[in-house]
């Protein structure tokens, strides 16, 4: 399928994503409420710091922790390891190979389509971000705040890339649901999700600090709220980039071995 | 009466069979009950690394906490959650249909229509934490409060089984809901801490708007022997309640589906 | 017995037109019209009769049976089924009843219909040696030996539909709504699906409403038939006596072997169809044995066939008429 057909049939497609994400207002709304976690958190870290610091973290810096947390969890989060697993379950994957479009840019499409309105949901959480917590805890530095912007875009597309190759697994596992959680587990606890990196013991911390999972949320967290300097603001990007190009090549092939290994068994 | 057992019989024997198809599964389920419990416990270890009590809860206390939610999560996890899915996907398909043409309440056959049997992995793991709890803090719990702590985990479970009630008839108005199965599961993440870590609204949110506090956090109480009768009297009235609540909106529900109300 | 008084059923529907404006217009408000689905029905039918539902797309067949089934509540007009109303879903009326709709399964997906049937056995507290009595007859009738415990997934439409049948059957019910049972299938299957139901109502003295796109099923099942169009009944009685009133001449076909006028051919009869030499004409009856005569003697036609005309052809005279008439 040539690229410029993919690149005239994008337009489209996401006029359709649009569509379709506004025909189910509920779900779109329930969509957005699930990614409570960071909530739940921030009400119980900023009680145990109102006594006092909690290792360095005041109340102000859980605030402004967990609330770029909801911001960047919402605008990058994906959720086309679900899809393409119950495409598969259902039959419809076999439909979708059929058609002269690579899936993996008819999802991306649907998922880009979709940050529109995730951004106006986001936007609130926002505002109350800047209010609450102004120049205390977040950054005033010109280059991370540029940063923000590209450091978002790749952390979306490294959680796309492993979301997708998490469901292209689902060509090989029937239980892809077990896999999901034990994903879901992993990122929680690597990402920064749950609690802070820095805030992780010793053992953990070092593996969290090298792992993909970082850059999928933690990275533009860091970029928002704490200090850095140039080097270190770069090297984030950088290494985003990395895991970027990384997963998407790990996404492509275990995509395509697996439509492979799918024909060969019949879809 | 028989006939609702012997439903609820073959439904579970359909979903042990269904599950015990693939082997490899047994020991995946049991690495995964496992690593969800210390990730589980990570947040309590991290705590409690930088501090003695919070809000007069010290460690092993707010172990029991966590030995409560992983136990209604493993009642959630094991039922609800998938009969819950399974219920979604039949609105869909429009075979939720043959579900009314049953002369069977349909909520009976909802309820617990999959199972996932190797959530029983994580209520032992449960029952295991509250047993090295209690070993930290010395005495096992006196006689009567554990049977109040069994009373109010069924209350809790009660209560838990209502909200979802509350969100399986939400899915009759609005189709594709789905993500309201993750919904509950966050919301019901808040249930891990003890209410009193909570300040504030969230107090009050967590108590009474969504009833969290009445699924691990009072039972717990119970079993420590802090628990008041007046208390725990409003905890057991309440999860019955929320029940009877739940059910009425279920009728509801049913009627606007069969156009009852046009 | 199933009847029918001055059946009302109206649905409000979200109308959403196409594009993008109107799709984010429908996120805050959104517009309502009614849909007349059924709009004054009524009709009597004994038990042990088979009466078909005809009626083109959005007639309001389907919803009829749901009524009838006690999955809609009607808007107005009253309906019973054995003597109980069906929207108070009633337990001896649900086990009295089946409903097997063609496009929806009632069988669990990922197991083998034998687990749906437990299932049912459970729900309709069926003492066990009636239970395996039951399953052996509809196993011999719809020839389901193998089928049984396959993962429903992975049968073939039709035998999804056979088991499906069963399924629906297990509780042994006086009345069977079946709402397009046959669609999808290839001929073979249709018609053993035909022969099962005709012998089930007659072994079993059991009611049977059927709906159907597929004309063969309904003549060769229903000799009575109620055609239904926008909501309104049009036509209630027997099949034959339906085709004589509304298009009394019959269909003569043939193959010339000569070459034959086109004016030769119209004075016979109304032309309707030919493809190369083979053609076929309207008669009326009177004129049968006239122009059978000519065709065989003078024009030394072949592979004669004298029929009722098709029910299709009746059907869209009948719906095109009925467009006709003011609201």
């Amino acid at each position: 399928m040539s690229a410029t057909r993919t690149l005239r049939a994008l337009p489209t497609l996401l006029r359709v994503g649009v569509a379709e994400t506004v025909a189910y207002r509920a779900e779109f709304l329930v969509w957005i409420l699930t990614t409570t976690l960071p909530l739940v958190m921030l009400g119980l870290w900023t009680s145990v710091a109102q006594d006092g610091e909690f290792k360095g973290y005041s109340s102000a810096a859980f605030v402004a922790y967990y609330l770029a947390n909801l911001i960047v969890r919402n605008l990058t989060g994906s959720w086309v390891a679900w899809q393409i697993s119950e495409e598969i379950r259902l039959g419809a994957m076999s439909m979708r190979l059929l058609r002269p479009l690579h899936p993996y840019v008819a999802f991306a499409a649907s998922h880009l389509a979709a940050v529109p309105f995730r951004s106006v949901v986001v936007l609130p959480v926002a505002v109350v971000l800047l209010v609450s917590s102004g120049a205390s805890a977040l950054t005033t530095e010109p280059l991370q705040l540029a940063l923000i912007v590209p450091s978002l875009v790749l952390a979306w597309i490294i959680t796309f890339n492993v979301m997708f190759m998490i469901g292209s697994l689902g060509f090989y596992v029937t239980k892809t649901m077990a896999l999901l959680n034990l994903y879901f587990g992993l990122f929680s606890l690597l990402s920064g999700y749950l609690l802070p990196i820095p805030l992780l013991p010793v053992q953990i911390r070092w593996f969290a600090e090298w792992m993909p999972f970082r850059y999928m949320l933690s990275a533009p967290i860091e970029l928002m709220t704490v200090k850095l300097d140039a080097a270190a603001a770069a090297w984030i990007l950088v290494a985003q980039s990395g895991w970027a190009i990384a997963t998407l090549v790990l996404a492509l092939v275990v995509w395509n071995r697996g439509v492979k290994r799918f024909e060969a068994v019949g879809g | 009466m028989t006939r609702y057992l012997r439903l609820f019989v073959v439904q579970m024997r359909i979903s042990v069979a269904a599950g015990m198809a693939y082997r490899a599964d047994f020991l995946l389920e049991g690495v995964m009950a496992i690593a969800w419990m210390a990730l589980t416990l990570l947040p309590l270890f991290v705590l409690y690394s930088g501090r003695k009590d919070v809000a007069g809860w010290d460690a092993p206390s707010a172990m029991i906490v966590i030995g409560y939610f992983l136990a209604v999560r493993a009642v959630l996890e094991g039922v609800v959650s998938p009969s819950f899915v399974d219920l979604v996907e039949r609105i869909r398909s429009g075979a939720f249909d043959y579900v009314l043409l049953k002369p069977v309440d349909a909520q009976a056959i909802v309820s617990a229509s999959r199972f996932e049997p190797w959530k029983i992995f994580d209520l032992i793991g449960a029952v295991v934490l509250v047993i090295y709890a209690f070993t930290k803090i010395g005495h096992p719990p006196a006689l009567a409060d554990l049977g109040l702590g069994l009373v109010l985990f069924v209350a809790g479970v009660l209560a838990m089984y209502s909200l979802w009630i509350l969100c399986a008839a939400a899915s009759f108005w609005v189709v594709r809901l789905d993500n309201l199965t993750y919904l509950l599961g966050a919301i019901f993440d808040t249930a891990r801490w003890p209410v009193q870590v909570f300040r504030g609204l969230w107090r009050f949110v967590f108590t009474f708007v969504i009833p969290v506090a009445v699924m691990t956090t009072f039972p717990a109480m119970a079993l420590l022997g802090r628990l008041d009768a007046a208390t725990a009297l409003a905890v057991i009235g309440g999860s019955l309640g929320l029940l009877v609540v739940s059910r009425l909106v279920w009728r509801t529900a049913i009627r606007s589906y069969t156009s009852a109300s046009s | 017995m199933i009847r029918a008084t001055e059946l009302k059923k109206h649905f409000r529907v979200h109308k959403r037109p196409p594009g993008f404006a109107s799709a984010m217009k429908s996120l805050f408000r959104r517009t309502y019209e009614t849909v007349k689905a059924v709009d004054g029905v009524s009709f009597t039918i004994e038990r042990g009769e088979r009466v078909g539902f005809l009626g083109p797309n959005g007639a309001g067949k389907t919803t009829t049976l749901k009524v009838l089934s006690g999955l809609l509540h009607p808007t107005s007009g009253s309906v019973e089924v054995e003597g109980h109303t069906p929207f108070k879903r009633e337990t001896k009326l649900l086990e009295a009843i089946t409903l097997v709709m063609g496009q929806k399964s009632q069988l669990i997906w990922d197991l083998p219909p034998a687990e749906t049937y437990a299932m049912n056995r459970a729900v309709f507290d069926v003492p066990k040696p009636q239970f395996d009595a039951t399953l052996k007859e509809l196993t011999e009738l719809l020839d389901l030996g193998p089928l049984l415990d396959k993962p429903t997934r992975q049968l073939s439409l039709g035998e999804r539909m056979k088991c499906e049948l069963a399924a629906a059957l297990l509780h042994q019910p006086t009345t069977l709504f079946l709402d397009e049972p046959t669609i999808g299938l290839d001929v073979a299957m249709q018609v053993a699906i035909r022969d099962f139901v005709r012998s089930y109502n007659q072994r079993h003295e059991a009611t049977v409403l059927l709906t159907s796109h597929y004309m063969d099923d309904v003549v060769a099942l229903c000799p009575r038939i109620i055609v239904i169009d926008q909501g309104v009944l049009i036509h209630d009685g027997d099949l034959r006596a339906l085709i004589k009133t509304m298009d009394p001449d019959k269909r003569v076909s043939f193959t010339l072997t000569t070459q034959v006028a086109d004016e030769d051919i119209v004075k016979l009869g109304t032309l309707v169809a030919r493809e190369g030499q083979r053609i076929s004409i309207k008669v009326a009856e009177a004129e049968i044995p006239a122009v059978v005569g000519h065709l065989l003697g003078t024009l030394r036609a072949a592979d004669l066939a004298i029929e009722d005309p098709p029910l299709e052809d009746v059907l869209r005279v009948m719906f095109g008429k009925h467009k006709a008439q003011p609201a």
